[in-house]
């Protein structure tokens, strides 16, 4: 058994970023020397997501506007109030429960030292909270 | 342009090279679970949030603590590694009996733009006598001095010594000195509000959200607690766009105060023009 741990960094460029990472986990996968297994791909924050969507611009728009009609800006949510564990306020409500939405990982089969994906499919991280400086792990782990 | 006239720079990284300096900072001003910030992501929250440059606060409360909080030195350090992005106000423990040296040379050695106290931390009154060379220094060096006032988040800081209404005799006995009232004296804020009508050199900053969102929290204060005219009749010109950076990110505070109901030249005043003028950078009509 192979258990490889990557742990990755991105920066988020504004408040709701759809970042495609799809060939950063194939070159996880291929680095890892796994040849049949599975991968999992798991965000390390509560205001992000990991989600499999078709990398276009306009379904990555309806996915931004779908989630905003869910879960709009301006509710008047709980979590607003002065947090003494942090001594900052509490200002995104919305990024947790996008979070909750979207998930806060993704598995995928590894096939013959590859990443099995749908022909449509890729792999994103998701942010909810942006701008930030973000982590995410790929955890590979099989024969 | 847009200023933010309250922000703390306590997380940038160019200040604080090891990891002892960095929970020193997060422990005095309380902001505990925060981390780092690199000072070119700094650069670009600024810029998400259209904001030309942020007023960054000297803290010197070294009578009682083993250095300042920030340093004037170290606010100088921020201005030279981001060069026209950040305004410097210097720190000087008046319960030191090198305070005026020490402010004397943040004005005239490295550049400062101002002085900023927080009483509640010093536990001193507005009234306290070691308070007046300080004052005269800035008011002669045409420096504004920005205090805190009312609510301090920040640990140890018992609230009376910033009642609003207790500076009132610097107010007085420093025309010619600008001073700015922090986050509007909250709870005390009909307190500010007489300040800021009385005193053509009183002004105060919008770092004063502690519950809610920011676009709740100021339609709050100035739409329900107050009729919007009085902001936009009566002290638009008193009224400086604040964050208090990093207990709010500067976009989500700045978001509060462009979703207020007021006038587009009212907010071109909260957001910047009414800064330049408490800098000295502009004349302020008087009439």
């Amino acid at each position: 058994m192979i258990v490889k741990l990557y742990e990755k960094q991105l920066e988020s460029k504004k408040e709701f970023d759809l970042i495609l990472i799809t060939d950063q986990v194939r070159e996880a996968v291929a680095d890892s020397g796994v040849k049949d297994g599975l991968c999992a791909v798991i965000t390390q924050h509560t205001t992000t997501g990991i989600m499999v969507n078709e990398g276009l611009p306009d379904v990555e728009k309806d996915i931004e506007i779908l989630l905003e009609k869910l879960v709009p800006h301006d509710d008047p949510y709980v979590h607003t109030r002065m947090l003494p564990s942090y001594g900052t306020c509490s200002g995104n409500s919305p990024g947790h429960l996008k979070s909750l939405l979207a998930g806060n990982h993704c598995l995928f089969p590894v096939i013959d030292g590859k990443l099995v994906l749908g022909h449509a499919q890729d792999i994103y991280f998701a942010e909810f909270d942006g701008l930030l400086r973000r982590k995410y792990y790929i955890h590979i782990m099989g024969e | 342009m847009v200023i933010d006239i309250h922000a703390h720079p306590v997380l940038f990284d160019v200040i604080n090279p090891d990891d002892e300096t960095l929970s020193f900072r997060k422990k005095q001003l309380g902001v505990y679970k925060s981390g780092r910030v690199p000072l070119d992501f700094a650069l670009r929250l600024m810029d998400d949030a259209g904001i030309d440059k942020t007023l960054i606060l000297g803290e010197d409360y070294s009578a009682d603590s083993p250095r300042p909080l920030v340093s004037n030195d170290e606010i100088k350090t921020v201005l030279d590694a981001a060069p026209g992005h950040f305004i410097g106000f210097a720190g000087a423990d008046p319960r030191k009996e090198d305070a005026k040296d020490e402010l004397e040379r943040a004005f005239s050695k490295l550049g400062l733009s101002g002085l900023y106290l927080n009483l509640s931390r010093l536990r001193m009154f507005p009234d306290d006598e070691r308070l007046l060379p300080l004052m005269k220094l800035c008011e002669d060096s045409g420096k504004p001095v920005i205090f805190n006032s009312g609510y301090s988040w920040m640990p140890d800081t018992p609230a009376k010594y910033s009642e609003p209404v207790r500076f009132e005799d610097i107010a007085c006995a420093f025309p010619r000195l600008r001073i700015c009232l922090s986050h509007l004296g909250w709870p005390w804020h009909m307190q500010t509000v007489m300040m800021l009508m009385k005193y053509p050199n009183v002004y105060t900053d919008t770092s004063l959200v502690y519950m809610g969102t920011p676009t709740a929290w100021y339609s709050q204060i100035f739409t329900k607690e107050m009729d919007i005219g009085w902001l936009q009749n009566s002290f638009a010109d008193k009224v400086m766009f604040g964050s208090d950076l990093p207990r709010w990110r500067q976009v989500r505070a700045m978001k509060g105060l462009r979703d207020l109901p007021v006038r587009k030249d009212v907010l071109e005043r909260l957001l910047g023009r009414n800064a330049e003028e408490f800098l000295g950078w502009r004349e302020r009509d008087d009439r």
